[in-house]
Formats: structure tokens, sequence, C-alpha cells
């Protein structure tokens, strides 16, 4: 890459932003707070792989908590000890039940799974666009969920399935931490790749994308693909950073809020899919900080789950006043190299 | 003297930072008809759309009968009279001719003279009887034109605008709807005709403006019809 | 349970869902906006229902429709208005916040009064009883739901068909630009389009409170969920095939559930992986035909999102 004023930014900004936050979060890792601060690292994470497909060809996927959920559920699995396991997990196949790995293996596995299955969904569904796109991605969820929450084949079904605890908070922490880095690098990678472009054509124009021989359909596929494996990757992170998963964790409410968190940073870009999810997680810490601390008396002034409430109006304030999102979707440069994502 | 009816006051409308059409002045008077042609991309839709209110002025004015309509919605620009006959038409499909007329009325201020109306509309364009009960869109392109115009006129407008009627028609056609246009500035109507053929324009509006480039560079009279170089070079002035 | 009866539960079920998913169509039409938050107008026409237990049934009806159309005209006028102008994704992930933000202001009825979550409905649960006719069991309320559709689509057909409103907004829906150079008023048009909406969200509202005789900050979610997925697979674009949609997925979804078989944890083979059956049928569907199954053919897809 040549011109380090003209990608330097565009990379270095969402790194900045990430470790300050991880920076903060370790100074309050003590507290109760560092919970909310988990939040804030996975959905990075999360959002980010999501970015790498919605924010580059324009189609907006629902599904994709999906293959966080996979992720989240075969790292999961596969770290249970298998000593433990048949104990808990009865139903289990043979070798799911007998076999454990280790941290580290698990999430290449959550990757590899997180990928495997979104190409698999991708070939039929990515000659789709726009609202047929969506549902159809949607229904991938709905598909998701119901198998994952019925099936004890495979999984804890509608039970939590809780990891036994080996590691320091710190090595989560910092293990997720890193994690969201690496999502980061490898999504700012994607779009300065040759394929990143073409599809970000496409996005654009794709009468003129397809005209100049540009396969959208294949660079769908690819983009869909890597957001696939990313998710399950961030799956892997979460569940080892909670210690547990539900398949209610990673259903509607996470598709929800990391869709929202992508629009209100904005859309189109790497910078946006940071920003806005930083900005919604400082605003659930704050109100939910509020929640907790205005009383008088023992009468809580702000009802629990007020906070939710919150976040919900500040988004939709942030969507009527600034349509585009905070960043535009733009991403940051020097003059003439900040790029319109 | 005809009173004038519209009047375009240095009018000016920016895309971003280009401006598209700059400073055009014209009046177009009760019963002339008056035509805008020019090169494609000079800006003559975008005058009509601004006028519309379409599109926002960026400076200048459109006045009508003297008030201004600067800002207004273009459904308050409609009702106060001026009609706008769109180019390729845009005729609703699924509907049939009868239930155009009855779209068009909408905008009417006056419902006591629609009756009268629709029945010199009738007259003019007899296929609009024709077809009474035919989905609009089963009909031919110079049906569908002459359909248009008919609800545009529906709604009794002052002002009669016109975007590129002749696309796609015929030279017949193209003679039919002229002449109906003869006949409904004949009505009191004022008419701006905004059109690629420059020559026919020419040769039939009472007088014609160039538009190139987003200004207006010349006005040409009947007369000037056959004059091919002075068209020309207007064009490409 | 015999076949007969499943069919009658599924058309009943059909019918609540074509009435969501014509509200859910107007709005599209005229706005091209995807409400998500449909789900939360019947919420709160069906809590009208809760607040005024007590009240003669016509009264409390009343209410909700108020309820409704005043809820659903603010969202319009509040947050539609403004995006308008906006991308797709803006406009659904807006939307979906509202839906949100109406969800958890529901929840908060229950946490901050510490109370457990579900509000019952008072005397029109009565509608909730079955007739009994020969070996068939159905409750009243399905009854009322087929007729409801009916009488609702009929009166809106009559509407759009005969009325000059209901030109303008056939228009309006079908090239908003051209209709207000003829003169059409915007704002008439979307507030017309948007109140019979909530209308109609308050028919489906008093049938789903009704019919599960408890109301919650959920009530209307996962139905409106179906009902958006029925109506893009049936044809977003136009209101007839977007209807059909709704309709299709409510039956689907009814009568598919009562013809499985109970037990089994293998995928599909019980009725626990009905919501899996539906959506791969959704996914087929909307391979063969994206602009919709029930769309005209040669009409491009929707391409909004």
């Amino acid at each position: 890459m040549k011109d380090v004023r003209g990608w330097l930014p565009e990379l270095a900004a969402p790194v900045v932003l990430v470790v300050l936050l991880a920076l903060i979060a370790s100074q309050v890792l003590s507290g109760g707070d560092d919970v909310k601060f988990r939040n804030a690292i996975v959905s990075i994470a999360i959002v980010v792989a999501l970015y790498v497909f919605v924010g580059n060809s324009g189609v907006v996927s629902f599904g994709h908590v999906s293959f966080v959920a996979v992720g989240a559920f075969s790292a999961g699995l596969m770290t249970v000890p298998s000593d433990v396991k048949p104990g808990v997990l009865p139903d289990l196949f043979g070798f799911l039940k007998h076999h454990s790995i280790g941290n580290a293996s698990s999430l290449l596995l959550a990757a590899a799974i997180g990928g495997a299955y979104a190409l698999v969904v991708g070939i039929p569904l990515m000659r789709l666009s726009g609202l047929s796109a969506g549902i159809a991605t949607f229904a991938v969820l709905g598909i998701t969920y119901n198998i994952l929450r019925y099936w004890t084949r495979i999984g804890p079904g509608a039970e939590t399935l809780s990891l036994v605890d080996n590691g320091s908070p710190t090595t989560d922490y910092l293990q997720a931490t890193v994690g969201a880095l690496a999502v980061i690098v490898a999504a700012f990678l994607y779009q300065r790749s040759r394929w990143g472009r073409q599809l970000r054509a496409a996005r654009e124009d794709p009468a003129a994308a397809q005209a100049a021989g540009i396969d959208i359909h294949r660079q769908r596929l690819w983009a869909f693909t890597l957001s696939g494996a990313l998710s399950g990757f961030a799956g892997g992170l979460f569940v080892h950073l909670y210690g547990s998963i539900n398949t209610n964790d990673v259903y509607l409410d996470l598709t929800f809020l990391t869709l929202a968190m992508l629009v209100v940073g904005g859309m189109s870009s790497l910078l946006g899919a940071v920003v806005g999810t930083i900005a919604v997680s400082l605003v659930q810490i704050w109100l939910s900080d509020w929640e907790n601390k205005w009383h008088i008396g023992s009468t809580a002034i702000l009802p629990g789950g007020s906070s939710y409430v919150g976040v919900a109006i500040v988004m939709l304030v942030v969507l009527l006043v600034r349509p585009s999102g905070i960043t535009g979707g733009r991403e940051l440069g020097f003059g003439r190299f900040g790029r319109r994502g | 003297m005809a009173e004038t009816l519209l009047e375009l006051a240095g009018l000016e409308v920016r895309y971003g930072g280009v401006a598209a059409v700059r400073d055009v002045s014209l009046q177009i008077a009760q019963g002339e008809l008056v035509g805008l042609i020019g090169p494609n991309g000079a800006g003559k839709s975008t005058t009509l759309h601004a006028i519309m209110g379409v599109l926002p002025a960026s400076s200048g004015d459109v006045l009508l009968r003297g008030r201004s309509l600067r800002g207004l919605k273009p459904e308050t620009i409609s009702r106060a009279g001026i009609a706008l006959v769109p180019e390729g038409r845009r005729i609703y499909a699924d509907f049939t001719v009868e239930e155009t007329l009855r779209l068009g009325l909408v905008g009417r201020r006056d419902r006591d003279g629609a009756e009268a109306d629709l029945a010199w509309i009738r007259e003019l364009f007899p296929v609009i009887e024709e077809f009474r009960d035919r989905q609009a869109g089963t009909l031919s392109g110079g049906q569908q034109q002459q359909l248009a115009i008919a609800r545009g006129l529906a709604a009794g407008p002052e002002v009669l605008l016109l975007d590129e009627p002749s696309l796609g028609l015929s030279p017949k056609l193209v003679d039919v709807v002229f002449e109906a246009l003869t006949e409904i500035a004949k009505r009191g109507v004022a008419v701006l005709l905004v059109e690629q053929r420059a020559q026919r324009t020419v040769a039939l509006a009472d007088r014609t403006y160039v538009l190139s480039n987003g200004e207006i560079r010349m006005t040409l009279s009947p007369k000037d019809a056959g004059d091919t170089e002075r068209i020309v070079s207007a064009y490409f002035a | 349970m015999s076949h007969i009866q499943a069919l009658l539960d599924a058309i009943g079920l059909g019918a609540v869902y074509g009435l969501m998913a014509v509200g859910i169509g107007l709005v599209f039409g005229v706005l091209r906006l995807v409400n998500f938050a449909y789900g939360q107008v019947i919420m709160l026409a069906a809590y009208m229902l809760v607040f005024t237990t007590g009240w003669p049934d016509v009264a409390s009806i009343l209410v909700a429709v108020l309820m409704a159309v005043f809820a659903s005209l603010v969202m319009e006028r509040v947050a539609f208005r403004r995006l308008r102008t906006s991308s797709p994704a803006t406009m659904l992930v807006a939307t979906f916040a509202i839906s949100y933000l109406l969800q958890n202001l529901a929840l908060l009825r229950y946490t901050y009064h510490s109370r457990p979550v579900g509000d019952s409905v008072g005397t029109l649960a009565g509608l909730i009883n079955a007739v009994q006719i020969g070996s068939l069991h159905i409750r009243w309320i399905t009854f009322v739901a087929i007729g409801t559709g009916l009488v609702s689509f009929t009166l809106l057909a009559l509407l759009l068909k005969r009325t000059t409103i209901g030109l303008q907004m056939r228009a309006a829906a079908a090239d908003f630009r051209t209709a207000r150079l003829l003169g059409v008023r915007a704002d008439t048009v979307i507030m017309t389009a948007v109140a019979i909406s909530g209308v109609l969200a308050a028919l489906a509202a008093v049938i789903l409170a009704v019919s599960s005789t408890v109301v919650t900050y959920q009530t209307g979610l996962s139905e409106t969920i179906l009902v958006l997925v029925g109506v893009v697979v049936g044809g977003i674009d136009r209101l007839l095939s977007a209807t059909l949609g709704g309709f299709a997925i409510g039956f689907a979804t009814s009568f598919v559930g009562a013809e499985l078989p109970n037990q089994g944890t293998t995928p599909f083979t019980s009725n626990q992986y009905l919501p899996s059956v539906i959506y791969i049928g959704v996914i087929v569907v909307l391979l063969l035909r994206p602009a919709g199954l029930f769309a005209r053919r040669g009409q491009a897809p929707v391409e909004r999102v």
C-alpha cells in the first residue's frame, strides 16, 4: 500500500477507539460495570462482522446473528470438558459428546463453522436483493433459532450452556479485545482489496459494474462468507467472555441492536460500525447507571428497564436528525483522502 | 393586450454547486403558445419542474398572475391553476381512461365547469370517448399522450406545461397533438411547450425560446422556422 | 382433530393476518415504508381494551380504535414524515427503534410495579367460548375473525375503487410524484392511509386479545413479524398480493401447525419445528419468485432495503 496517509487513518481511527474503550473498561473491571463493557467489546466484533457484508454490498441482512449463534454454540460446546459433557448434555451425538478442544481452537472452529454456514446459505440467497434478501436472511435466523432451540442432539436446546470457567476476567477481556481488533483488521483488509472494491462498485451502480465484468453474485457471496466467518468468530468471543450461551441471547434482540448500532454509526463505513457500536453502548451504560443511582429513599426514580427505552429514543433521534448515521458513511482521512464509504 | 398569466423572473435552479438553469426570464400571456427548445441537458425539464415546485428555485421567482409560487408544494401549485403533462406521460396503467380523467378532476378549483370542460376535452380527443372503459396501459403511445394532455386539462388550468409530448410519436400523431395545442391556446389557456423537435415547434408557437446550458440564448418567431443555421447556432451558443 | 376444524381455524388466522397485511400494505403503498412498529399499535389498542374493562363492548372497541388511529397518526407526524427521504435501511431501523421503545415502555408497567407480566381482557373474552357443530368445536372468535376480514376487505375495496379519496390513494401508491402534479394532496392521502391502517390494527387487536385472553408488552410482535414476511412473500408492491401473502402465511402456519405431529425432536418431524418449515417455504418462494408469489408476471422486485 503506497501512500500511508491514504489508508492509515482509515484503519487507525477504529483501532484507536477500540483500544481506548478497552483501557477504560480495564479501569472499571472491578465494579459491576464490567458487564456493560463486555457488551460493548463483543458488540464491536459482531457489528464489524455484519458491516463487512452489509456495508460493502448495500444489502441488509437480518440473519447474521445466525452465524454468531452457531459460532458461539460450537465454540462453547467443544470447550466443555469431555468428562463433564455426557452428564450435562446426554442427548448429544457421539463425536460431540466425547471430544473437547482448547480455547484458541474453539475460536477457529467457530469461525470455520460460521463461514461454512454462510457459504451454504449464501449460494442460493445472494441472488436476491433488497427486501426479498432481507426477508430471506431473516428466515435463516428463524430457522437457526428454531433448530438450535429444539434439537438436543447438537446442543443444549432451550437450556443455557455454561462453560467451565478456567480463565481470569483479565485474560478473557484481553482475548475479546484482541479478537475485536482482529475483526477490524480483517474488515479493513477486505474493503481495501480488489474484491471489496468490486463489491462496493456494484453497490453504487449495479448495471455499470456488471457491464465492467464484475460478477455481483460471486462478490456478494465472498463478502457474505467472510462476514459469516467473522460473525462466527465473534460468537466464539461472546461465549468465552460471558461464560454461557442461550438461544435467546442470539436472536431478535441482538439482531435489532447490532443492526441499529451499524445504521446509527453509518452503514457504509468501518468507522461507522465502530462509532455506532461504541456510541450506543455508552448510552446503554450511562442510562443503566442512572437507573441504579437515582433514588429517593428506597424508591427508584427511573424504573428498571428504562435504559432500553432511553437507548431506543437516542437511536430514533439520531436517525431522524442524521439519517445517514453519525459518520455519514465516511471513513477518517486527511483532506482529500477522506473517503466516502 | 392579453393578461400575463405565467412569468419567470431571473429563475435559477441549482443541483448541488452547479446551476442547471440560470437567469431565465420569460412571460406567457393568456392564449399564447410559447415554445422552449434546446439541446439535451439544457435545463428545459428542470425549468418545468421548478415552475411546478418539484425542484426548489435557488433564486429568482415564478409568478402566476403576479402571485409568487416559490416554496409552494406541487399540489398547491397544481391547484392554483397550472397543469404539467410530464415527460413520458406518466400514465397510470391500471386506471381506466374514465378513472384517469376523474383523477385529473381532483385538482380542480371550479367544480361547476367540470362537465362543460370534459365535453370539450372529449371533442378535442375523440379517443377518450372511444376507449372510455379501457385500461390506460393498453392504449398506444399516441393515445396515451392524448390521454395525458386530457388528464391535465381536466383540472381546468389557466397554464398548461408540456414536457416533450412528441417523444416517440409518429409525424402524423405529432400533427394531431400539435393541432390540439393550438386549439387549447385558442381557448385562452397559456401553453408552454418544451420540445426536442426544434423546427416544428418554432413553426407552431407564437414565439420560441432557445435554452442552452441553462440560459436563454435567443428568441425565435415562426418566420425563423426555415432558418436552420440560426437555430443551430443558438443551440451551440 | 378433524381436518375441517384445522381448515376453519387456519382461515380464521389467515383473516387476522390479512387484516394486518392490509394495514401494513396501505402504509407501504403511500410511504414506501415498512412499519415494523405496527405490532405496537396493535399492542396499544389491546391495552385500551384492558383499561376499559367493564365498559360496554362497543365503547371498549371504539376506544381501542381511537387509540390506534391516534398512535399511528402521531408516528407518522413525528417519525415517518422525516424518514420519507431516507434510505430503506434507515427507515427500517427507525421503525424498529419505535417498536422497541414502545415494547419497553409497556414492560415498565410490570417492572415498575413488580407485578407479573400480562393483563387479562374483560367481558369480550366471552367470545373465546366455542360452539359445537357436529363433531367440530369452533370458537366464536374464529367466526368473528372471518366475518371481520370479509367485511373489512369489501369496504376497503369499495373505498379504493369507487371513491375519490380511494382513487387518490391508488394514484399515490403507484406514482406519488405525478399524483401531486395532478393536485393530489400528499398529506391528506398519507393521513388517510395511516388512519385506516390504525383502524385495521385495532380490529386485529380485538381478535388477538380475545384469542389469547391476555395482553402483554409483546402482544402483536410475533404476528407482525410473520405478517411482514408474508407480505413480502406475497408481493409488497400491490395491496392485493400483499394481503394474499398475509393471509397465506397465517393460513399455512395454522394449518401446518395443526397437521404436524406433536412429538419428535429431530428437525421437521414435529410441530416444534413449525417455524422452520414455514421459513424454508418462505425462502423457496422468494428464490423462485423474488417479486412475490402473487405478483404479476414481469414485475421487478421492489428495490428497497
